[in-house]
């Protein structure tokens, strides 16, 4: 007597017909695959962007990073130095606000680089941030983020970096964690007003609240106290004073709709000529008793089965698409994807889910056949 | 049940089943009774009807007019759905070139009927095996149908049709494409699984040496029964 082996099961029957034409299955995971490396990329650098933005807010413990209102970027925001810091003290529960100017120039041989000015005696040397050397002194000293300084200037402690055709010295390194800010440097708010000629004018003031005040309430209190800024206290609402987060949202979904939509042609495509070619076969199951339902079951669990495939392909070579992307010049200065669990589901949802829906048809057109005529089906 | 209170397999009144719009009556006002256990052949000439007879019987076709109750129900007013579980349930079906799924192995396919049935996964496995061990291929079960001969195939398919115990066996010249030794074999092997489980079988055929072994003959000719 022979061995009974494993059961039949609709499992079973799925990987068989996957296997059956494996190189039609594996062009067409790929198809679907490359969609799902497009969402895994893009979503995984997306969900950096979000990371570093609640960085930057909360960088040195603040709680709020207060701009000007009605801008399209953060960059662009002016306010006045001494104005603003006043009318920020005034409101109940801020306890100090701290201003700096940012600005995007050249510097040594990178094309841009982000320049933070502050204020030197403003620098806490105890912050835990300072990596190596010391907080600058004089006014031609520099701080270099640790990022800057191991890949974007590759400069170190006693080098000099040119900026905007001044000559600077490092004194030190730091790392906050914030990409943004570490693959910048730090000058001194004066001589860097003094450079972009915008005398007593700063980009943003870093807010720190009094024990127990709540930062959205207080960024509420500023919003309506003052019209002409708007306080950020979070990364979901860091779209009052830059869009750049949203439109990086909307090129995700963008993407991802492209992708659903190219999939499911491929998967469409290919679940038709599978149902086409195997007519005869489902024909002789229907006369064996099985339900329109369970035809189309059989179809759909195929389906289900190549965006799997696609997802275990698209999903590695997404997350390898995103780290290149973040070690490239330029880019390594801002982006610092995150690679955790939640591009993967993403990624995996909707490639079975563009999979299924390419195999509606199919499955529809396969429920449909009538059993006697697919028997007389050469 | 028939009016002499004898249980019925079959009963067919004015069974017609046409094609091309009415031009081409391919079943033409049938009227016959096959009893319960019964072994009938179908005998006639390719094209006479006798392949669109056994889909009106297997349920995998319905008629354009006429009765017809398999094993005391009516097919008239049956869902979909019903049918399909009726097809499942009641019916065993042999084709002529065996059908089998070539990516399932010989136990696999006759699993495959069983799916969907009360049956859990072992006792469909339990259940298949059995049937494999009985049409002589315990040590073949694992093997796929293109390794496996002619005759095997058939067996394979015989089995396959016994899978859900159904109260009526249906061939569609079974024997068509085996030579003469294998033909014997399966038609000793469906005479004997006929026996033992006292189920009716109807065999579709134009092989005079199928038509003798069976109880009873119904010779087809251009739609209509000659005797």
């Amino acid at each position: 007597m022979s061995t009974a082996g494993a059961p039949l099961t609709m499992f079973r029957m799925t990987t068989r017909n996957l296997y059956r034409r494996p190189m039609r299955t594996a062009l067409t995971a790929v198809g679907v695959a490359v969609g799902v490396v497009a969402i895994v990329a893009f979503t995984t650098i997306v969900r950096g962007l979000w990371r570093s933005v609640e960085g930057i807010i909360h960088v040195n413990d603040a709680e709020l990073l207060v701009f000007q209102s009605n801008i399209a970027a953060d960059l662009l925001s002016i306010l006045d130095e001494e104005e603003t810091r006043e009318k920020l003290r005034s409101v109940p529960g801020v306890e100090r606000a701290l201003g700096s100017l940012w600005h995007v120039a050249p510097v040594g041989n990178r094309p841009f680089c982000l320049i933070l000015g502050l204020d030197h005696a403003e620098i806490d040397a105890e912050s835990g941030n300072l990596i190596r050397g010391r907080t600058p002194a004089a006014d031609d000293e520099v701080l270099l983020g640790s990022i800057a300084s191991k890949h974007v200037l590759q400069r170190d402690v006693g080098d000099t970096v040119e900026i905007m055709g001044e000559a600077c010295r490092v004194v030190g390194i730091y790392r906050t964690g914030v990409v943004f800010t570490d693959g910048g440097l730090v000058i001194q708010l004066r001589r860097l007003q003094r450079m972009i000629a915008k005398e007593n004018q700063v980009t943003v003031f870093q807010v720190h609240l009094r024990e127990g005040f709540d930062a959205e309430e207080i960024a509420e209190e500023i919003d309506k106290r003052y019209p002409e800024l708007v306080a950020v206290s979070s990364a979901g609402e860091y779209q009052k004073a830059d869009q750049g987060l949203v439109v990086a949202n909307g090129m995700v979904w963008a993407v991802s709709f492209l992708a659903i939509v190219i999939g499911s042609i491929i998967v469409a495509n290919t679940m038709w000529m599978t149902v086409l070619e195997r007519t005869r076969e489902i024909g002789v199951l229907r006369a064996l008793g099985w339900a329109r339902s369970r035809i189309v079951a059989m179809i759909i669990m195929e389906a289900a089965g190549v965006g799997v495939i696609a997802a275990l392909i698209g999903c590695p070579a997404g997350f390898g698409l995103a780290k290149l992307a973040a070690v490239l010049p330029v880019s390594d200065q801002f982006l610092s994807p995150v690679f955790d669990a939640e591009p993967f589901l993403l990624a995996l949802s909707i490639s079975i889910g563009l999979s299924v829906l390419g195999a509606l048809i199919p499955a529809w057109r396969a429920a449909r056949i009538s059993p006697a005529e697919a028997l007389r089906y050469e | 049940m028939s009016d002499s209170g004898e249980p019925k397999a079959v009963v067919a009144r004015g069974l017609v089943k046409y094609y091309e719009g009415g031009r081409v009556h391919a079943v033409d006002k049938l009227d016959f009774d096959v009893a319960a256990g019964e072994f009938v052949a179908i005998r006639g000439p390719s094209g006479c009807g006798k392949t669109t007879l056994l889909n009106l019987l297997a349920a995998i076709d319905r008629p354009d007019a006429g009765s017809l109750e398999i094993a005391g129900r009516s097919l008239k007013g049956m869902s979909d759905a019903e049918i399909d579980a009726f097809r499942r349930d009641e019916i065993g079906l042999v084709f002529q070139l065996h059908n089998l799924l070539p990516d399932l192995t010989a136990l696999e396919n006759v699993q495959a009927p069983m799916m969907g049935t009360c049956l859990d996964k072992r006792g469909r496995l339990t259940r298949a095996m059995e049937l494999i061990e009985r049409v002589g291929l315990g040590d073949r079960a694992h093997a796929l149908p293109t390794v496996l001969s002619g005759g095997e195939r058939q067996r394979v398919a015989v089995a396959r049709s016994l899978a859900n115990k159904p109260h009526m066996l249906l061939a569609d010249e079974p024997t068509g494409a085996l030579d003469s030794k294998s033909s014997d074999r399966l038609l000793d092997l469906l005479d004997e699984l006929q026996r033992e489980s006292e189920t009716t079988l109807i065999v579709v055929t134009h092989d005079d040496h199928v038509a003798e072994r069976a109880d009873r003959v119904l010779n087809m000719l251009d739609g209509r029964m000659r005797n």
